[in-house]
């Protein structure tokens, strides 16, 4: 069903999402001196 | 120096200042006037329906003037510089914090002994003692917090947003047991004591927590 | 770096492994695929309630003796508790839509969700609008420590409140072994990426800590009396 397919969707989007950008920010953070 | 003694002259300090500026009691007359006119024009208010429409006005009315009411306990200029002078002294914070929540307590009564009987002439519900009662419990217990919550806000950017943004997820318990309360009284099904018993132990978890956590916020 | 890299791994195998078990867990015969969205939705619930259970404890601490760490876990704690919570109130509204018919009811649960989004949104923005340190994380606890304790509070008030007016919805939790078995390892694997997020979080939030003491003008010191010169 569509409902269970978008739920996903968001759900999997945000996760990956935050988690991609938190080491982002980490990496970014731990580079500068 | 004797906590009671420091609780009751804050709270007169603070009463007679409003006395003097009488700023804060046009504002919530203003919305006493509001609550009447937008229910009239709001809703379709008949005598056989009033019982069901009123009680929400009427929460509705409390919650944003106890919202301007405690909003502006800490908020003055003055107010912070008083507040300042007051933590210098050997004052317990939570007798100072005691006597502003007092004060701010009785301006809201003073704005719902207008709005009760007001609500009650103009839409036909009855002027029910339990009805009185259960505001009162529950004024005791959003007193406490709304006071808290904007001491804590008080010096913080976006006040004006974050005190309504904190408070209102607190106050919804006692909107709840409230409302019920006022719906049983004026003759809606529920029960009223179990309602009013609710208030009662909301307001005793509420003013032990309040006064534990004030010393945290009132400190600089 | 790269140990978190490597926890972030394994958190991403871990969920993609929840991923297959659901896909392959039996469908409900009553309400059909959409009953799938329970696996993640109610692990994201839970995952979110232990982030807020770490901003209590870390608020607690901090407030009792001030510790810079205990302020990071909790500020790290409210972040992903409420990129879960957020999880939670969408996944359960998209999947209140078909079986329900609207996308919200004002239920406990419900109701004690979205209170608990908006309390620590709340948390989160005192803590971008109050003077950063010591300021803001005190204030921040406080509102920590008081959105902990109000939502089951909520959740009970409005319980109670339904229970004086019977409604039709009856929720019902029985779970055929199969499925039970998914939500538990979908569970377990969703802890566990809350615990990296938090941890990666938390190094962040030192990092960043390190940063704002750099900036910080020096403390005045109180210079040692000089030494009368002897005549």
């Amino acid at each position: 069903m569509i409902y269970m397919v978008i739920a996903y969707a968001f759900a999997v989007a945000t996760l990956a999402g935050f988690l991609a950008w938190s080491l982002r920010t980490l990496r970014a953070l731990e580079r500068k001196p | 120096m004797n906590p009671f003694r420091v609780a009751v002259a804050v709270a007169i300090k603070d009463l007679r200042s409003e006395w003097r500026t009488r700023e804060l009691v046009p504002a919530l007359a203003q919305f006493i006037v509001l609550a009447l006119l937008i229910a009239n024009f709001g809703f379709q208010i008949d005598a056989r329906d009033a019982p069901q429409i009123v009680p929400g006005v009427l929460w509705l009315a409390l919650v944003f003037a106890g919202l301007v009411a405690f909003g502006r306990t800490f908020s003055a200029e003055r107010e912070q510089a008083s507040l300042e002078a007051m933590m210098l002294t050997p004052a317990s914070p939570i007798a100072i914090f005691a006597g502003k929540a007092v004060a701010a307590t009785a301006l809201l009564i003073l704005c719902e002994a207008v709005l009760v009987p007001a609500l009650s002439l103009f839409f036909g519900t009855a002027l029910d003692p339990g009805v009185v009662f259960a505001v009162l419990l529950a004024t005791v217990g959003m007193a406490a917090l709304g006071c808290l919550f904007a001491a804590l806000v008080a010096r913080v950017r976006a006040r004006e947003l974050l005190l309504p943004l904190l408070t209102l997820p607190l106050w919804i318990p006692f909107i709840i047991a409230g409302g019920q309360a006022v719906q049983a009284a004026l003759g809606l099904p529920g029960n009223y004591d179990e309602a009013v018993g609710l208030l009662i132990d909301f307001d005793i978890l509420f003013v032990v927590l309040t006064s534990l956590a004030a010393r945290y916020v009132l400190d600089e | 770096m790269n140990r978190y890299r490597t926890w972030a791994a394994l958190a991403v195998a871990l969920m993609l492994g929840a991923g297959a078990a659901i896909y392959y867990a039996p469908t409900d015969y009553l309400q059909g695929v959409v009953q799938k969205i329970f696996y993640l939705h109610v692990s994201s619930a839970i995952a979110a309630y232990g982030c807020f259970a770490v901003v209590l404890v870390g608020s607690l601490v901090y407030l009792r003796n001030e510790s810079a760490a205990a302020d990071r876990f909790a500020r790290s704690g409210a972040v992903v508790g409420v990129v879960f919570t957020t999880i939670t109130l969408v996944m359960g509204s998209l999947w209140a839509k078909p079986i329900w018919g609207s996308f919200w009811t004002w239920d406990a649960r419900l109701t004690s969700t979205l209170v608990l989004w908006i309390i620590y949104a709340g948390y989160l923005l005192v803590r971008r609008m109050a003077d950063p340190g010591r300021q803001a994380a005190r204030l921040a606890a406080v509102v920590g420590i008081f959105g902990f304790i109000d939502v089951p509070i909520v959740h009970f008030s409005v319980t109670w409140w339904r229970t004086q007016h019977p409604g039709p919805v009856v929720v019902n939790d029985a779970l055929p072994p199969q499925m039970l078995a998914t939500f538990l390892f979908t569970l377990a694997c969703t802890l566990v990426l809350a615990a990296v997020l938090i941890g990666i979080r938390y190094r962040i939030e030192t990092l960043l800590d390190a940063r704002l003491r750099a900036i910080e003008p020096a403390p005045i010191v109180s210079a040692a009396p000089e030494a009368e010169p002897t005549a």
